[in-house]
């Protein structure tokens, strides 16, 4: 990356391992609960964080300096519920049908605390440029675990990936692939407890590896 | 050193602006995209109404709608009338208008009612009113199409049910605002839109029972359609349960206007 | 006899943390110690006890649809639902910042263990969640919106107690180095949710569906009580399940010590 100093790249690839918002900081769980049963859900909920972060990063970090103090959480938050609501109507008006399936997600975005999170503890004391890197690092570090656990919980939660079927056909007298072996689809895992389980695994595989990470 | 950030008056300020600049901005683009927003929903009424009476380009296996530019035509061959239904608390029937009957008395086309207003009129003990669309089927059946609305876990759910002068469901469209992805958000999949198909709302003996969507089904096929269930969407109890109760709610009301049709 | 259904209701079937999965963030980081817990379940009480009814008036008189009806009658066409979510936050926002004021002056040690997490209430979303279930659920009158708000509250706060303690005790488990702390209380939060689950068997009773039919009552009611037998053991193996679990802790408490 040429265009992007050592500390610049740093900030974009540390939230995808090391300082990950959901493993590491605990920053956006409810999300990653709710919506990751499908694998589509999670790539749709990732691209609206990412673009929402990015911009809103960069706008607190503009008016960081003019920001009071005391009333810091509502400018922030308004700031964040602005833009959502103002992108959902755009949506609402000139792409009717893309609006209704981002319509569930409008309400988790604007309370996903990995947002407030990041405009807290980065965007507040940084330049614009750095904050959108951050904004857009935290917001894939924050993908990626969306979508290991929708692709987990898709696959063998209803046996398909990205509403396609993928072990075979499940209907009773056209048995094919896997279910034709005696394979049954673990309905469990369409529930969110599961959800908190599989999240709980991959912060097991991912401390094993990086044992600096280790809490004592 | 105090900050001039900090100064209470500064505060002050600051809030004021950012509340004008923010309101005016929503304010702005609320109005400015409103007839676009409105037109949008009209259309989408119409898809969904046309779309529970059959009449939808559906393929294999995905839900899909009569696209939008033919929607206001076909809108106007296939429903051939919008009644309105006003009915008292007890259920009794007021009165029955035509759709030119209603509009000349209200200017508002009776598929632009708005249920969950009438629903909550009922409740303040108000008179409800009931659309019912009649239209013809594909196959040249006539049906009646009555739009519920219900809540499922997290917000509102509503759909539109096609039926035949017996109470028996001649197709459905349930729609959502923000059930879970993969669980509730299911209830708008075809292979749960489907399976009302050919249900019976009345049981043997003529009474109405609705349907429910059961858990732990004996029928999980939907062989039986005669059982008044249908098979529910694992996980998704609560948005079932939702759908279990709009439906007998709110197509319960139609059941004398159909008791009707059949003595005259 | 509606306050206790509800206010039961919202502490046990719908759980803020264990049914609907909201406000984790801030749940599963604040939950260290017994301590810092009782603090910021407080805190989130107090919060959802005064915003709750707080935003049921904003939506009653400004909000919905025709809510304007008492300026006069030709206001009775606006819509400003599009603004309840800004609204909503708002007035959370609002209260949050007069609750941190408040910790700061009167309890600093409370105020710097919970750190960031104490403006992340504002965006807790079991708060706003809160309201936008009180909207939704289109709960009647000002005083069932406060129980409800004071009922999820206390749910949250039982929740966050009980994995506060847990997590207390299960230090001195010998739980696999990777999953210590997080790890660990990921599983434990996703297994006490399954425990919670058995909760949605109780009240299932729909108040409209209580219609006299005398007719098909006889026909109805083998398979309901069936179903509610087959709920019962459900409940019966999943409190087991849940006894199991805790009595393994408790062995392996024992054993370190």
């Amino acid at each position: 990356m040429g265009l992007l100093s050592k500390k610049d790249t740093k900030l974009i690839t540390d939230p995808l391992a090391d300082n990950n918002p959901i493993t590491i900081q605990v920053l956006g769980i409810c999300s990653a609960l709710a919506i990751t049963a499908e694998l589509k859900a999670s790539i749709v909920m990732s691209i609206s964080v990412i673009f929402v972060l990015g911009v809103g990063n960069v706008v607190i970090s503009l008016i960081r300096n003019i920001i009071p103090s005391k009333i810091r959480i509502i400018v922030q938050l308004v700031v964040v519920a602005a833009l959502v609501i103002i992108v959902d109507q755009v949506l609402k008006a000139f792409a009717y049908e893309l609006s209704k399936t981002l319509s569930v997600f409008v309400g988790l975005i604007i309370t996903n605390c990995i947002i407030m999170g990041r405009f807290e503890a980065f965007a507040l004391g940084n330049g614009p440029w750095r904050s959108f890197l951050d904004g857009i690092g935290n917001a894939l570090g924050y993908g990626v675990i969306l979508i290991i656990v929708g692709f987990f919980r898709e696959l063998l939660g209803s046996g398909t990936l990205l509403g396609y079927p993928v072990l075979g056909n499940p209907i009773p007298g056209e048995l094919s692939g896997l279910y034709a072996l005696g394979y049954e689809n673990n309905g469990f895992m369409l529930l969110s407890p599961m959800a908190l389980i599989v999240v709980g695994i991959i912060i097991w595989v991912q401390r094993s590896k990086n044992k600096a990470l280790i809490e004592d | 050193m105090e900050k001039r950030t900090d100064k209470n008056s500064y505060t002050i300020i600051f809030a004021i602006g950012m509340v004008l600049v923010v309101g005016a901005l929503l304010a702005f683009t609320a109005s400015s995209l409103k007839p676009n927003i409105i037109e949008n929903q009209r259309l989408e009424k119409q898809q969904n109404i046309l779309y529970a009476m059959g009449i939808n380009d559906n393929d294999e296996s995905s839900a899909v709608f009569i696209s939008t530019d033919k929607a206001p035509e076909a809108f106007k061959n296939n429903v051939t009338d919008q009644l309105v239904i006003t009915v008292d608390g007890s259920g009794k029937i007021l009165k029955t208008q035509t759709r030119d009957e209603y509009f000349n008395e209200t200017k508002q086309e009776p598929y632009l009612i708005d249920v969950k207003k009438q629903k909550a009129n009922a409740k303040k003990g108000e008179p409800r009113k009931l659309p019912l669309f009649v239209g013809q089927n594909t196959e040249g059946k006539t049906v009646y199409v009555a739009p519920i609305y219900g809540k499922g876990l997290w917000d509102a759910i509503w759909g539109y049910v096609a039926m035949d002068e017996n109470m028996v469901v001649q197709g459905a469209y349930f729609d959502h605002k923000g059930e879970t992805p993969g669980l509730g958000a299911n209830i708008k999949q075809r292979y749960f839109m489907d399976d009302f198909y050919g249900e019976h709302l009345l049981n043997e003996a003529g009474v109405f029972k609705g349907i429910t969507v059961a858990k732990g089904n004996a029928d999980p096929k939907n062989v039986d359609k005669t059982d008044n269930e249908v098979d529910a969407i694992a996980g998704a109890t609560i948005t079932g349960d939702g759908v279990t109760a709009m439906i007998k709610s709110d197509l319960k009301l139609y059941k004398p206007y159909f008791d009707n049709l059949k003595n005259n | 006899m509606e306050h206790i259904e509800l206010f039961f209701k919202s502490i046990f079937i719908d759980n803020m943390v264990f049914a609907t999965f909201l406000g984790m963030c801030s749940y599963l980081a604040v939950s260290k110690k017994v301590k810092t817990a009782v603090g910021l379940g407080a805190a989130v009480i107090f919060v959802l006890a005064i915003t709750v009814p707080l935003n049921w008036l904003l939506d009653q008189f400004l909000l919905q649809p025709g809510a304007l009806t008492w300026l006069g009658a030709e206001y009775a066409d606006y819509d400003l639902s599009f603004l309840s979510f800004i609204m909503f936050i708002a007035t959370i926002a609002t209260m949050v910042q007069l609750v941190e004021i408040i910790v700061e002056k009167f309890s600093p040690s409370l105020y710097n263990s919970l750190g960031i997490f104490l403006p992340l209430i504002a965006v807790n979303c079991a708060i706003l969640g809160g309201s936008l279930f009180m909207q939704s659920r289109e709960i009647a009158t000002l005083g069932l919106a406060t129980t409800y708000g004071i009922g999820s509250g206390i749910g949250w706060f039982l929740a966050i107690l009980a994995i506060a303690a847990i997590r207390e005790k299960i230090r001195y488990s010998n739980v696999p180095a990777p999953l210590r702390g997080l790890g660990i209380t990921f599983i434990i939060t996703g297994l006490m949710a399954i425990g919670f689950m058995s909760f949605g068997g109780m009240l299932t009773g729909g108040d409209d569906a209580a219609q006299p039919e005398t007719e098909t009552v006889q026909v109805q009611d083998q398979p309901e009580t069936k179903d509610v037998s087959l709920v019962k053991e459900e409940n019966n193996t999943e409190e087991n399940g849940m006894s199991d679990m805790e009595q393994k802790t408790l062995a392996n408490n024992t054993i370190n010590e």
